[in-house]
């Protein structure tokens, strides 16, 4: 009984202290806004940009004896073309650089009369490109056009190597591939954004800070003298430093929820498909965060001195981590893995990658780990320190 | 009947015996004083009592309960008010009486009683819902008291309750001292005021460097001195000669000097006036009061241990 009463004391006094409400729910919010939409540049996998058709200029003439290339027809109207291709046709070359220049195509591509019997009789056929403004533009265009000239060389080896019926065998044939596809960098998986990197960082750094309410929290009391009151009274130790734990922790808990809600709301943070596993790694965090610092608490003299370490050792993690900036692979998974963030970090964006559950579950069997070897620590420091003035 | 008996106590503090074989009992009832200059072990003793420390040897037995063996009972019979200020100061002061009630186990009804009542008697009523921080040095110890007597323990203890604040204040906690022990309580009291201690407490037990010294009633440790007076005289022009003659005197036993003041300890002032106002004459020293003083504490204290409650 006195447990929870010392525990609902401590919930009433943190929740009653302005600077612990903003220090623990509204910087989180500031932080993971700042480096999300400032970095957003330089931490997370872009998703597939988009790409606008391009108007060419096509200037498609007809040749001595022959019309106009029914090739560059036909493969100016093959649906897959026409999502990246406008063609526009132009009078002459003039008329398109004219167009390139005002800015009316963005490409042009000059055909010189009688280019479809060259190609079909083998011999020397050459389409002129004129570059425009824009480098995307010329990108897209100048591929779709590569892609046609291949087919071409293609043709003209098989009429040079099998005679002319090649070429009406390969016609009649079904065209067993598009002759432009948009490929996903992605490889069609999914990605994370600064925003969530930066939110699961910020959440993991601030919930090892928790440390530092636990600090404010057992040093308060001695600083108030009220401790020595307590352990006057028919309280045993126990009573006292497990509710007042439990008054931390339970806040610790809402603000975790506070920060993944409220992320989620205002900046629109995914967090993935498995938010009871997420909150089982946040509740793990918070056990490891607070029995570190239960042991430091326990062998420092100020609060001031064990607030110093548990910042020091918190702001290192973070940054070993990754969780501050990107820092190679070969760093994170070396150096980085010392740190109780490392584990949890990497869970929480494999959650927002939505892996599978078997490459998440190692880290969840070594924060276990951590949080066993601390609990255990924090029950020895306290047996042998114990918790008085 | 002894409510509390301390048997050779001691208490080490990196092999410095700061509490050295204690000895005495208190009765049910009594309000005990324990004086002693600062570092004399009060605290330290008032700490083993109320279970805080933990004795290296001896037994403390409360309302016949051991300290040692059964400390949780013992602390449930016990209101300790500490030397500093033990308060909440973001809770108005209702809750933190109310925070500390709950802690000895008081609930709903009661608790909310007696947190009335223990407010009543310190006088806070009409600021039960402001917080200590805007309360005056004296309300705060008032408040102290407060949260250190809701339950109604049966014995109260007082470590230097008056340490800092004004005169009204000091009269009122010691009005409340008088008024809890009339309600039943037992009290100790410590502090290293000998005029408080002897306008309240039945019975004092004075300690310096760890020891008692001597226990008793008032009346009984003013016996000890009884056959020694002390003339105090303001004066100007006191030179080290006129000291050295008052001193040399075989009727007097002991001179102190502080800045214009002469206290001299005497067996008889009667038969030695004339002569000490010949020497004051003799080396032209000025005599602006003088005043013959009955034994107090304070001349026990300095004639056990050659030092003032103060130095």
């Amino acid at each position: 009984m006195n447990t929870w009463t010392i525990m609902i004391y401590e919930l009433r006094r943190l929740f009653r202290s302005r600077s612990m409400l903003l220090n623990m729910f509204l910087l989180p919010l500031v932080l993971i806004f700042l480096l999300g939409a400032s970095l957003s540049g330089v931490v997370g996998v872009k998703g597939a940009a988009k790409i606008d058709p391009v108007r060419v200029a096509v200037v498609n003439p007809s040749g001595e004896g022959a019309g106009p290339s029914a090739m560059i027809a036909a493969f100016l109207k093959l649906p897959e073309v026409q999502k990246v291709i406008i063609p526009q046709e132009a009078e002459s070359r003039q008329a398109a650089e004219s167009g390139l220049r005002a800015g009316k195509y963005g490409y042009a591509v000059i055909v010189p009369g009688g280019f479809d019997s060259e190609v079909q009789s083998g011999k020397k056929a050459q389409l002129e490109f004129i570059l425009g403004k824009n480098r995307t533009d010329n990108m897209v265009a100048g591929t779709a056009f590569d892609n046609f000239l291949s087919t071409m060389n293609y043709k003209q080896a098989a009429v040079a190597t099998l005679g002319p019926e090649a070429l009406t065998v390969s016609a009649s044939l079904p065209a067993d591939h598009e002759a432009v596809k948009l490929g996903d960098l992605n490889n069609g998986g999914r990605t994370y954004t600064a925003s969530q990197f930066y939110a699961a960082s910020m959440l993991l750094m601030f919930l090892l800070y928790s440390g530092i309410t636990v600090t404010s929290s057992l040093f308060s009391e001695k600083d108030n003298h009220t401790l020595h009151r307590i352990n006057s009274m028919p309280v045993k130790g126990s009573e006292l430093f497990i509710g007042k734990i439990l008054g931390v922790g339970i806040v610790s808990i809402v603000q975790c929820l506070a920060i993944i809600l409220l992320s989620d709301w205002l900046f629109g943070v995914y967090w993935g498909n498995r938010p009871g596993l997420l909150l089982l790694f946040c509740l793990l965090m918070i056990i490891a965060s607070m029995t570190l610092s239960i042991v430091i608490c326990l062998f420092s003299k100020t609060a001031a001195s064990a607030s110093s370490i548990i910042s020091v050792i918190t702001v290192c993690m973070t940054f070993l981590s990754g969780g501050m900036a990107p820092l190679p692979d070969a760093w994170v998974n070396t150096i980085g893995a010392v740190t109780i963030n490392h584990w949890v970090l990497q869970a929480v964006i494999r959650m927002m990658l939505h892996s599978e559950l078997s490459q998440i579950l190692p880290n969840l069997l070594i924060i276990s780990i951590i949080c066993l070897v601390m609990f255990s620590a924090a029950i020895f420091s306290y047996r042998k320190v114990g918790y008085h003035e | 009947m002894a409510f509390a008996v301390l048997t050779d106590v001691v208490k080490r503090y990196d092999q410095k015996l700061t509490v050295d074989h204690v000895n005495f009992s208190i009765q049910e009832g009594e309000i005990f004083g324990l004086l002693g200059p600062n570092g004399a072990g009060k605290s330290t003793t008032i700490s083993m009592i109320c279970g805080l420390l933990k004795a290296d040897g001896g037994d403390i037995v409360i309302d016949g309960l051991s300290v040692m063996n059964q400390p949780l009972e013992v602390k449930k019979r016990i209101g300790l008010v500490p030397q500093d200020l033990a308060l909440y100061e973001n809770m108005t002061a209702a809750e933190n009486v109310s925070f500390f009630g709950k802690l000895y186990g008081l609930r709903g009804k009661l608790l909310k009683e007696r947190v009335e009542e223990a407010l009543a008697f310190t006088g806070l009523s009409d600021r039960a819902k402001d917080k200590p921080s805007t309360f005056s040095g004296g309300m705060k110890r008032r408040l102290n008291i407060a949260c250190s007597i809701m339950h109604r323990p049966k014995l109260i203890i007082m470590d230097e309750p008056t340490v800092g604040i004004d005169p009204q204040s000091r009269n009122h906690i010691l009005e409340s001292v008088k008024a809890l022990n009339k309600l039943g309580s037992t009290v100790i009291y410590t502090s290293h005021y000998m005029e408080e201690v002897a306008a309240i407490c039945d019975r004092v037990a004075i300690m310096d460097k760890g020891h008692i010294i001597a226990c008793g009633t008032e009346s009984e440790l003013r016996e000890r001195v009884a056959h020694e007076e002390k003339i105090v005289i303001k004066a100007s022009q006191i030179t080290p000669a006129l000291i050295q003659e008052l001193g040399q005197h075989p009727g007097i036993s002991r001179v102190e000097l502080s800045e214009d003041t002469v206290e001299l300890y005497l067996p008889s002032s009667q038969s030695q006036l004339q002569d000490i106002l010949f020497i004051f004459a003799k080396h032209e020293g000025i005599i602006a009061s003088l005043n013959i003083e009955e034994p107090d504490l304070e001349s026990l204290f300095l004639n056990l241990t050659g030092r003032t409650l103060r130095d």
